[in-house]
């Protein structure tokens, strides 16, 4: 007794119609009997009888033209073998040239034959999705509605090979971008080979600044191939950068150093993607800002991989031949002498369609192109007038004759250092770029982390200048409390009354007193005086002062010797002033002028006047006035803050008053005006005519502080530089 | 010849320019293609392949017998070209033991598993031929390409087995594994698609 499956091989056997194949005696006896015994056997017998009369039926019918066999041909592909058959007749294809071709087909792109492929992996191509569904081959949004788990939405872009949409995932309720050829690229062969290997190859790329794919698919109601992958939004790296240069251009100098600082971070975020391709033997060659997306959050994804090459050596190669449906593996490899990419950013060696010697320095020019890009808002070579209406045939051949472009030639303003960071880039022989992308990426980290440096001296003088300011605003309130407080002390008002000589020379003597431990205390007040004014005239009643060259000599005034004046502008306003009003300003030593009749080379003193009135009649009768060294103040400033290379303070009208170098005052510059003598700060004089400080945004190098005086009338600027070198000015 | 003018008239209209081969001949000549390909893509180049071989050769076709014959003949050796270059690159890939039906109908000592085949017609069913006939279509459709091309060659074009050996470049002992999992799958399917049309119509009733 035969077991079933040995009884089955000989119903398959009996079934053959050929005499050679026919069952030997002993073979048909077992059969018999195991027919007899098993159910199951009998029924696969008579169910396999039965298959063999249906199938030699549709061999028939077929031969016959029965049109109950099978489908027909649809309008698509009968359009198809018209056009071929045409082309073929009108001689604009040769007869040769269209066998050949068919023939390579069949031979040498299995891709085109999914019928080979493993009938579970149910790839369906769009010509035979349209002969087995009769469904019109052609693109249409609605399509794929109902027929898969993703709704379009919208469109989102389109680029060489595709287009990119936007879509619902109904499944998993979230949106993704779809990403399918367009018409044109539908109609080449290897624009589907390319979109494919473009979906493996990013699918095996397994980066967060690579995009992820969730899947690979065909449209059941066109066959068309897509794939879904995270949708990152629509603005990407060459918005970004647009953006900031329109920044710049506007003035919006406050966001320039920044911007850069984040487009940087950006470019660091693509080197770590395609320094990880580079790992896995991929090499991208169609870097461009356009082909880097930003999501709202940050995030950097670099797109389109469908013109990577893979190095033979890389694993991923292998991958891809063994997993995927290209077998051929010189389908991993674009032809020679082919030109791929996008033009203006290519680089020598992909332009000329050198393909043997397309390596990761090519992928390290791409990069110097986006460097180029963020750092002068164009592509290399866009502003180029040999490029304007030049043909495609054209550019390329200047990119291949001509050397790289430089950042300089094309934009004021590129950091030094980055521009050759971007040219060693860029260079025009590959073994003059960086070695790795990796070596780029650590280039330009470096500035950053210099910049981050300079930020932070920035800083330091920002706060220095700041200092400065808050330092003298401090010393002007002590001034102002100190007049207050001296033109309330009660010889003032007994001064004010007293007839007797003897009287006035005791309440003289106690003010005296008092004004002389004042100046002893204050180090930096050179005269203080209580004085009547009277008729345009005003009168010293006692005066108290340092000695101009000992300092320490701190006199009063005799009687004899105490001055008779006319009030000038100063003191007239200071007699309209209300009770314990101060007034503070700069004026000149000899008749106290204000600043801005007399400045030149007179000393400047900074005087601060309280009104005194009489308290029986409520009239104003005189001043208290104190009268402040500004020089001993300033030159004490900037002998205490040496961390800024140079330090200007000037007056409103632009006089030097004070100049140092790394904390030594520079005696000659003074009195000279800053356009003068430093006419690095000019920008910043401008500016702090109207604001209260100036910030060097761009070089981080000046700051500028202003301090108001007498009711923002007048005032001084500090004006500081910072650097580290200890050259003289 | 001016004595037999519908004859002459016959003659002439067999004879139609490759431009209008698509329309008269297109949907016979793909049917046939696709009896024996099974894959529409692959049948419709094998069909744009015999066009263009019609015209390169126009000259040998020498009116006997109609042209739609001579192109006939001319897709039967594209379909054998085709599926000899498609049996090799199926060799090169080893996924035929995942398809052996056996596994699902036998268990470990050959004999039959439960139920393995229940086919058995009540008297009184009448099996609609058509019917029946595009279920074995969508069975064929179904089955491995290497055991199909074995099972068209052998039943639906009657090529003894010397000869089927020879086109797929498969040994004797391969050819006749191929066949028998071509019929064991082909019964499974074709029962199973019976059956639950059956079922389905019972439902309806």
């Amino acid at each position: 007794m035969l077991n079933d499956r040995k009884a089955s091989e000989l119903v398959t056997k009996s079934l053959r119609r050929t005499l050679t194949d026919a069952l030997t005696d002993e073979e048909s006896d077992a059969l018999e009997k195991n027919l007899t015994d098993s159910k199951e056997l009998e029924a696969f017998a008579k169910l396999s009888h039965k298959i063999q009369i249906s199938a030699v039926e549709i061999a028939t019918l077929a031969e016959h033209g029965d049109v109950t066999i099978g489908p027909g041909l649809s309008g698509e592909a009968r359009d198809r073998l018209k056009d071929s058959i045409c082309a073929v007749q009108s001689g604009d294809v040769p007869l040769s040239d269209a066998e050949q071709r068919l023939d390579s087909q069949e031979h040498k792109n299995p891709l085109k034959r999914t019928t080979l492929l493993p009938s579970d992996s149910a790839q369906p191509w769009p010509q035979q999705m349209v002969a087995e569904q009769g469904i019109p081959y052609q693109v249409t949004d609605d399509a794929r509605i109902g027929e898969s788990r993703f709704t379009i939405i919208r469109p989102l872009g389109k680029g060489g090979l595709g287009n990119v949409w936007l879509a619902r995932d109904e499944r998993l309720k979230r949106n993704v971008a779809i990403k399918e050829l367009n018409a044109e690229a539908l109609q080449s062969e290897k624009s589907w080979q390319r979109f494919r290997r473009e979906a493996e190859i990013t699918g095996l790329l397994e980066h967060p600044s690579i995009v992820p794919l969730y899947q690979y698919s065909f449209d059941k109601s066109t066959g068309e191939q897509f794939y879904a992958m995270r949708f990152v939004g629509k603005r990407t790296l060459a918005d970004a950068i647009i953006e900031h240069h329109e920044r710049i251009r506007l003035g919006e100098r406050d966001d320039a150093g920044l911007g850069l600082h984040r487009l940087l971070s950006i470019f660091l975020d693509i080197c770590q993607a395609i320094a990880y391709a580079h790992s896995r033997g991929v090499i991208h060659r169609d870097l461009k800002p356009e082909n880097v997306a930003l999501d709202n959050f940050g995030q950097v994804i670099v797109l389109d991989w469908g013109l990577a090459k893979l190095s033979e050596e890389g694993e991923l190669v292998n991958h891809l031949s063994r997993e995927s449906n290209i077998a051929d593996k010189a389908l991993a490899q674009t032809v020679d002498g082919e030109v791929i990419g996008t033009p203006l950013y290519m680089a020598p060696e992909q332009a000329s369609g050198d393909l043997d010697h397309v390596d990761e320095r090519t992928d390290v020019y791409g990069l110097g192109g986006i460097l180029f890009s963020i750092l002068t808002g164009c592509a290399p070579h866009e502003t180029s007038s040999e490029l304007v209406q030049s043909s495609l045939k054209e550019v390329l051949k200047l990119i291949t004759e001509n050397r790289s472009p430089e950042p300089s030639d094309y934009a004021q303003s590129v950091p030094r250092e980055l521009e050759a960071i971007c040219i060693k880039s860029m260079a025009f022989k590959s073994y003059l770029r960086y070695d790795q992308v990796s070596h780029l990426a650590d280039a330009v980290e470096l500035w950053m982390a210099g910049q981050s440096e300079k930020k932070s001296r920035y800083e330091n003088l920002r706060m220095e200048g700041r200092e400065l300011r808050a330092d003298l605003q401090s010393s002007i309130r002590d001034l102002e409390t100190n007049a207050r407080f001296m033109s309330r002390l009660p010889p003032i008002q007994e001064l004010i009354t007293a007839q007797a000589d003897q009287e006035i020379a005791v309440w003289r003597e106690r003010l005296t007193t008092i004004y002389t431990g004042l100046l002893t205390a204050k180090s930096d007040y050179q005269t203080i005086a209580y004085c009547k004014i009277e008729a345009g005239v005003c009168t010293e009643v006692v005066r108290v002062e340092r000695h101009s060259t000992d300092h320490s000599n701190i006199r009063p005034v005799p009687r004899s010797r105490l001055r008779k004046v006319k009030t000038n502008q100063f003191l007239d306003t200071v007699m309209q002033q209300k009770p314990e009003e101060v007034l503070t300003s700069l004026v000149c030593d000899a008749d106290c002028e204000p600043q801005d009749n007399c400045f030149g080379d007179d000393d400047v003193h900074l005087v601060a006047a309280v009104p005194v009135y009489d308290q029986n009649t409520e009239e104003p009768y005189g001043v208290v006035l104190i009268d402040c060294d500004i020089d001993r103040v300033m030159r004490r400033q900037v002998s205490e803050h040496a961390t800024a290379s140079e330090i200007i303070i000037a007056c409103d009208i632009h006089h030097v008053m004070m100049r140092s170098h790394f904390g030594h005052v520079v005696e000659d510059s003074i009195s000279k005006t800053v356009a003068e003598e430093t006419p690095h700060f000019c920008q910043a004089v401008e500016v702090l005519q109207n604001h209260l400080e100036f910030i060097d945004e761009t070089n981080t190098e000046i700051y500028g502080a202003r301090l108001w005086l007498n009711s923002n009338r007048h005032g001084l600027m500090y004006l500081l530089r910072s650097g580290r070198n200890k050259a003289h000015p | 010849m001016s004595n037999n003018p519908s004859t002459a008239t016959d003659l002439q209209a067999t004879v139609i320019p490759p431009e209008q081969w698509v329309d008269q001949y297109g949907d016979y000549l793909y049917r046939y293609a696709y009896s024996r390909l099974r894959d529409a893509n692959a049948s419709e180049e094998v069909l744009q392949e015999t066009f263009l071989a019609g015209i390169r050769y126009a000259h040998q076709y020498a009116g006997k017998g109609s042209q739609r014959g001579w192109l006939l003949g001319i897709l039967k050796r594209k379909i054998i070209d085709y599926v000899r270059m498609r049996a090799k690159h199926a060799q090169s890939r080893s996924y035929e033991d995942e398809t052996d039906p056996s596994l699902q109908l036998f268990d470990a000592q050959g004999n039959w598993k439960t139920a393995a085949f229940r086919w058995s017609p009540q008297p009184d069913e009448q099996i609609q031929e058509v019917e029946f006939r595009q279920i074995v279509e969508s069975c064929l459709d179904e089955l491995p390409e290497t055991q199909r091309a074995v099972f068209q060659k052998s039943v639906m074009d009657e090529k003894d087995s010397e000869e089927i050996c020879k086109e797929l470049n498969i040994t004797p002992s391969n050819l006749w594994v191929r066949m028998h999992r071509a019929r064991l799958g082909l019964a499974k399917c074709v029962e199973t698609k019976w059956l639950n049309e059956k079922e389905e119509l019972g439902h309806v009733e």
